[in-house]
């Protein structure tokens, strides 16, 4: 008999005797076939047994055993027999054999759309997941579990800037000791966390726990440049690059066929260190250094464009600030402004600050007046963007765009592009190094209603294109959350 | 609780007299009705039948597990029944039944531990060397033994 792993649900009218009949004669006649089996119980005690999304995921075929309706939809993909509750128990060997003579048909996705409406959130996700490419699962996996992190570092970030920040030549400050300033500190440590728990998440969506190490450990790195002698990290972009590099650097280690004594500190030893390791190899000596480089190289180029006609200028520090959103290019942009602010040129940083607040404010913008495009999770997270935004905290918006790049970095770029231009062409200034409508509250802007003007115009260009690029989500998904 | 906490030595009849399948279950609910098991017998019955429509409980191997689900059912009960030359059952294999579990369960209850007792019983059915040994009892005692090993 050739190993398998099947599943199989029973249930009967009554849910009394014939359930738990079906149940054990199929168990039985696995284990006397070598085929590792689980059931699941529909009885009248209730759901026992049950089977877990991770399961059907590995299962080789399901077999459903009832006289009662089953919810099919958690095993769309899967080869599925169904049959009376009565045949699981009086013909289990057929029912089995039929899966390894390759004669049950896969349920597909057609049948589970008609009875959508009563699937419960966690078969949806199940269903959705397997239409998902798994490129994109482990993505979304790790942009909901970042997603909390960038709001509470967000909010209170953005309440202590508010409430307890003042200008200065080296940007917004708080008072260190003072009552806002824990309060920032508190919001910073949230913040430390985002890019490795994306990277970890995503690490754990592809190999499992063995994942989560390296991969916070590779997102870690990924945003502290000072592991590979580069002054600015790679960002988010970095943390989803070290996420998948770790993830299938354990699981690949996973599949080694190793001696059995060594089997049981596979997971919670060789695992992790080898993987860690291997990350960490990459970043450091290979991914690391062109990234420094580039940094560099970019700096060294803005300086050279300073003689650049002020239109080209901004379009490039607009397209710069809202590439990847606290990443190298961001950073360069930032602080070739702060470097002007010192020589007291301050026209530079005005297009700047009005960048830095766009594409947070404009993703809040588009959640709100495209509700039927974003899941609930995302609609959250745009009110905690616009929040954000308002004290010029870029990051905001790196949910949205880690979830989806290709349509959501240039939506934003477009509309940080378009604010910077007419900020530099109408003669924004900015005294600190910061974004956003706190500056000009704190009387660090020339120009203010033109500043303003930039802002509003670059947040409804963002949202409108980032709409007309995202597709509805259908009705019955909309429940569910970004994973 | 364990199954013999249902099923009582009143219970348990070595020589079933009926010669059908509605004989039979009319003689063991009389049975659980003399024993103050159920508050109304022909509404308990009327259950067990509808159930019989929805298909025959015979599962094979020589064995019934008739069941009613009903507010008719004062406390969970199981009566047991030995039909030693066999009764059609309208089974799934076609055999007749030799052995007859009628399960009577209230329509509410207190907890859900008599399905537990019950659920066990059916997994313990597929046991060939339970059933042989059922078969082969040859009084209440030696049946009340084995039912005990059901928990």
């Amino acid at each position: 008999m050739i190993s398998m792993k099947l599943l199989a649900v029973t249930s009967c009218p009554n849910g009394i005797a014939h359930t738990y009949m079906a149940a054990e004669k199929l168990s039985k006649a696995a284990e006397a076939m070598g085929v590792d089996m689980k059931v699941e119980t529909q009885g009248s005690i209730g759901v026992e047994n049950e089977l877990t999304a991770e399961e059907i995921a590995a299962a080789d075929g399901i077999i459903i055993a009832a006289d009662k309706t089953v919810d099919k939809s958690r095993f769309v993909g899967k080869r599925l027999l169904e049959v009376a509750v009565s045949d699981g128990i009086r013909r289990p060997e057929e029912l089995i054999r039929a899966f390894s003579e390759g004669d049950v048909p896969v349920y597909g996705q057609g049948q589970a759309d008609a009875g959508s409406r009563l699937k419960t959130i966690q078969e949806i996700k199940q269903a959705r997941k397997s239409r998902q490419n798994p490129v994109y699962r482990h993505l979304m996996n790790g942009v909901s579990y970042m997603i909390p992190f960038v709001v509470v570092g967000g909010l209170l970030i953005a309440l202590s800037l508010g409430f307890g920040g003042h200008p200065t030549a080296h940007g917004m400050a708080v008072t260190p000791g003072s009552f806002w300033d824990h309060v920032l500190q508190v919001g910073t440590a949230s913040f430390s966390f985002m890019v490795p728990i994306l990277a970890g998440f995503i690490a754990v969506s592809i190999a499992d726990r063995p994942g989560l190490v390296p991969g916070m450990i590779g997102g870690y790195i990924a945003a502290n440049g000072s592991f590979y002698g580069s002054t600015a990290g790679a960002g988010f972009l970095g943390g989803i690059v070290a996420g998948f590099l770790a993830g299938y650097v354990a699981k690949w280690i996973k599949t080694w066929k190793v001696p059995q004594m060594i089997q049981p500190i596979m997971p919670i030893l060789i695992i992790p260190i080898l993987s860690s390791a291997v990350v960490a190899a990459i970043f450091i000596w290979i991914i690391g250094h062109p990234i420094a480089i580039v940094f560099s190289d970019l700096q060294s180029w803005l300086q050279s464009m300073q003689g650049a006609s002020k239109v080209v200028l901004a379009l490039i520090l607009g397209a710069m600030i809202s590439f990847d959103m606290g990443g190298p290019v961001n950073k360069v942009a930032f602080l070739f402004g702060a470097a002007m602010i010192q020589s007291g040129q301050y026209f530079i940083m005005g297009p700047i600050a009005v960048a830095i607040c766009i594409p947070p404010l404009g993703m809040g913008l588009a959640t709100f007046i495209g509700r039927r495009r974003y899941t609930k999770d995302e609609r959250d997270a745009g009110k905690a963007a616009f929040a954000m935004g308002l004290v010029g905290i870029t990051e905001g918006a790196i949910p949205f765009a880690a979830a989806d790049p290709l349509r959501v970095i240039p939506s934003i770029m477009i509309g940080s592009m378009c604010g910077s231009v007419i900020a530099m062409l109408s003669g924004v200034t900015d005294h600190v190094p910061h974004g956003g409508p706190v500056v000009a509250v704190v009387r660090a802007v020339d120009n203010v209603p033109m500043f303003f003007v930039a802002i509003l115009v670059g947040i409804v260009i963002t949202a409108l294109i980032v709409n007309l690029l995202k597709k509805e989500i259908p009705a019955d998904e909309e429940t569910e959350g970004v994973a | 609780m364990k199954l013999t906490d249902l099923v009582s030595r009143e219970l348990v009849n070595l020589h079933l007299q009926g010669s059908t399948r509605d004989e039979i279950l009319r003689e063991m609910a009389d049975v659980l009705a003399a024993n103050g098991r159920l508050l109304d017998k022909d509404a308990y019955l009327d259950a067990v039948f509808a159930r019989e429509q929805e298909g025959s409980t015979g599962i094979g191997f020589g064995i019934a597990i008739p069941h009613g689900k009903s507010a008719a059912v004062k406390t969970p009960s199981v009566a047991f029944g030995k039909k030693p030359e066999g009764v059609d059952w309208n089974s799934l294999d076609g055999e007749p039944a030799h052995l007859v579990f009628l399960l009577a369960v209230p329509e509410t209850a207190e907890g859900n531990e008599h399905l537990k007792i019950l659920q066990m019983l059916s997994r313990k059915l597929i046991d060939d060397e339970f059933r042989q040994g059922l078969l082969q009892a040859a009084n209440v005692d030696e049946v009340m033994a084995l039912l005990e090993t059901v928990e």
